[in-house]
């Protein structure tokens, strides 16, 4: 409890128009966590990270960021947190360089500060060169990097990174991913991440809550999550069957196909192949379709994380 | 309220209407110039006013507060609808800086270019006079106030307005009839008495009448009423425009 850098307790958000976009959720992320949180479109994702940053005004409820209210103290929350939003918001007027030195100068930077920030910021994330452009003479994928440069500026210990490799090619998707692992691992950053990537959330996130319509159905690492929820399928294609062995098993067997339900396939493989060497049954082929999150999502809720609300 | 933060919005705010000069200063400076050559020297010499002021003289006041109105609500409206264009305004509402900070900003940025542009038109128009400024610290004022009042309605305007159209449709169909029946080409003694009391209820005529008291000492009114009201509105203004920001009102669900 005492390592908690962000707790939101029972937030509702009820918008203008009746929609009730948080039903009184409740997250707690842990300083150093590279936290996910993982929903479909529309399920309050881009809502609980508004209501944190200042951007949305909470119905009720409460966030506290490092024990501080976010409403109370907002000029000390809002210094330890960087927020890179979904949609690309560059001011076209200025160079990159001028516009990430004002944004460094909002969070209390001084100017040569700040200089000195963008210059080693913009390399890092391979802009050097780009410095004195302007917005409009780059490409999608260097806009979105500088997005994230705007989010680290002024060197929080908080980043939020909405959608952030929503509409970017697999290559930025990587060297996105490695920077911000390497943010989290040799730079003890927090990160919140919202996606809807399931395999960035298993990839990037040590723990991950699930949100749908709402409401948090499920938090815990991704380990856990699929352990306690998602079911991997072990499919082996036999020469014959025998129907009195692996009893303790769900099993389905089709034309030499045996297909077995597994929640531990690391436990279960070994004994499966044991029981058949036992009843003379050979192994032609396996392969296993490990669980992943997705499959712990359509568990959860009976949809793809895919689908739009 | 004097923090890092605060300063480096009010920069930018300033550097942005530097930058653009050629739409943002040189404007206001050729317009006058024009206004003296039409109105001052060719129509001028044939109207006489009661207080034996030149006419070319009567209008500088005017024409400055004309350009400073326009400048200073174009400044923070133009800005704050270009940020919620481009998205960037939530760069501002995510940022440690609170609504009365924010709005002041703006305000500040559009006070200095009313000012830059008020100071600079009377310099212009001096060339084309013998134009003598009777109270400095007093024309300043007019300028400052004057410039906090349309730049903090420019900042309530950025942010109600859905469309550029709308900011612009309020300049042209308010704020300019307003200036114009605000005395700037006229003094009330012109008027039939009827339109001469409408004209007491705009307090645009309240805010020329008061730069001109001070420009060049002549006043149809009362100057301490003047400065009240345009105190009065420059108050009420920004509370709103403060209070707008803080709250979140039509920029944060």
């Amino acid at each position: 409890m005492m390592n908690n850098i962000i707790e939101i307790n029972n937030l509702r958000k009820i918008y203008s128009n009746g929609n009730e976009a948080l039903k009184g959720i409740n997250i707690n992320i842990e300083k150093g966590k590279f936290f996910g949180l993982l929903g479909p479109n529309g399920a309050g994702k881009t809502t609980t990270i508004g209501i944190l940053t200042g951007l949305i005004n909470l119905t009720s409820g409460n966030v506290k960021v490092d024990g501080l209210d976010i409403l109370r103290d907002y000029k000390k929350t809002r210094k330890m947190i960087g927020l890179s939003p979904q949609e690309i918001n560059l001011d076209v007027f200025f160079t990159i360089k001028e516009l990430l030195v004002f944004q460094g100068g909002y969070y209390g930077l001084s100017l040569k500060e700040s200089k000195e920030r963008v210059d080693n910021i913009l390399k890092d994330l391979g802009l050097g060169d780009k410095i004195n452009s302007k917005v409009r003479q780059l490409s999608g994928g260097m806009k979105r990097r500088v997005q994230i440069a705007k989010a680290l500026i002024h060197d929080p210990e908080i980043i939020i990174l909405d959608e952030p490799t929503a509409g970017v090619d697999i290559e930025l998707r990587h060297y996105l991913w490695d920077s911000l692992r390497d943010m989290n691992i040799n730079d003890n950053k927090t990160i919140l991440l919202t996606t809807h990537y399931i395999e960035e959330a298993e990839i990037l996130c040590n723990e991950v809550a699930i949100i749908d319509d709402g409401e948090i159905i499920a938090q815990g690492s991704p380990n856990e999550l699929i352990e306690s929820d998602g079911e991997s399928n072990i499919n082996i294609t036999i020469d014959k069957w025998d129907k009195n062995i692996l009893k303790d098993y769900e099993i389905s067997y089709k034309d030499n196909m045996l297909s077995i339900k597994s929640k531990n396939t690391e436990r279960d493989v070994p004994k499966i192949i044991n029981e058949l060497a036992k009843s003379n049954i050979s192994i032609h082929k396996l392969n296993i379709n490990k669980a992943n999150l997705e499959d712990v999502f359509i568990k959860l809720t009976g949809k793809k994380i895919t689908d739009d609300k | 309220m004097i923090n890092r933060p605060f300063l480096t919005l009010v920069y930018r705010e300033v550097w942005r209407f530097l930058v653009l000069y050629k739409q943002t200063i040189m404007p206001g400076i050729i317009t006058s110039a024009l206004y003296m050559v039409i109105f001052g020297q060719a129509l001028g010499s044939r109207i006489k006013l009661e207080n034996n002021v030149e006419y070319i003289i009567f209008i500088i006041p005017g024409i400055t507060m004309m350009s400073v109105i326009s400048q200073s609500y174009a400044n923070s409206s133009s800005s704050i609808m270009q940020a919620k264009y481009l998205k960037f305004i939530d760069d501002y509402l995510i940022a440690p800086i609170s609504g009365f900070e924010l709005s002041m900003s703006f305000i500040i940025g559009a006070i200095l270019r009313g000012v830059i542009n008020g100071i600079l038109i009377i310099i212009t128009c001096s060339l084309f006079t013998n134009l003598t400024i009777a109270n400095y610290s007093l024309s300043l004022f007019f300028l400052v106030v004057v410039s906090c009042v349309f730049g903090a309605v420019g900042v309530i305007v950025g942010i109600v307005a859905k469309t550029w159209d709308s900011v612009g449709v309020l300049g042209t169909f308010v704020f300019m009839p307003l200036s114009m029946l605000g005395g700037v080409f006229w003094s009330i003694d012109m008027l039939p008495e009827s339109w001469a009391f409408v004209a007491l209820y705009n307090p645009l005529y309240w805010m020329i009448n008061g730069l001109r008291y001070s420009m060049i000492g002549v006043s149809e009114i009362s100057i301490v009423f003047s400065i009240v009201v345009s105190i009065i509105f420059a108050i009420i203004f920004t509370a709103i425009a403060s209070i707008m920001f803080s709250k979140g009102y039509k920029i944060k669900s």
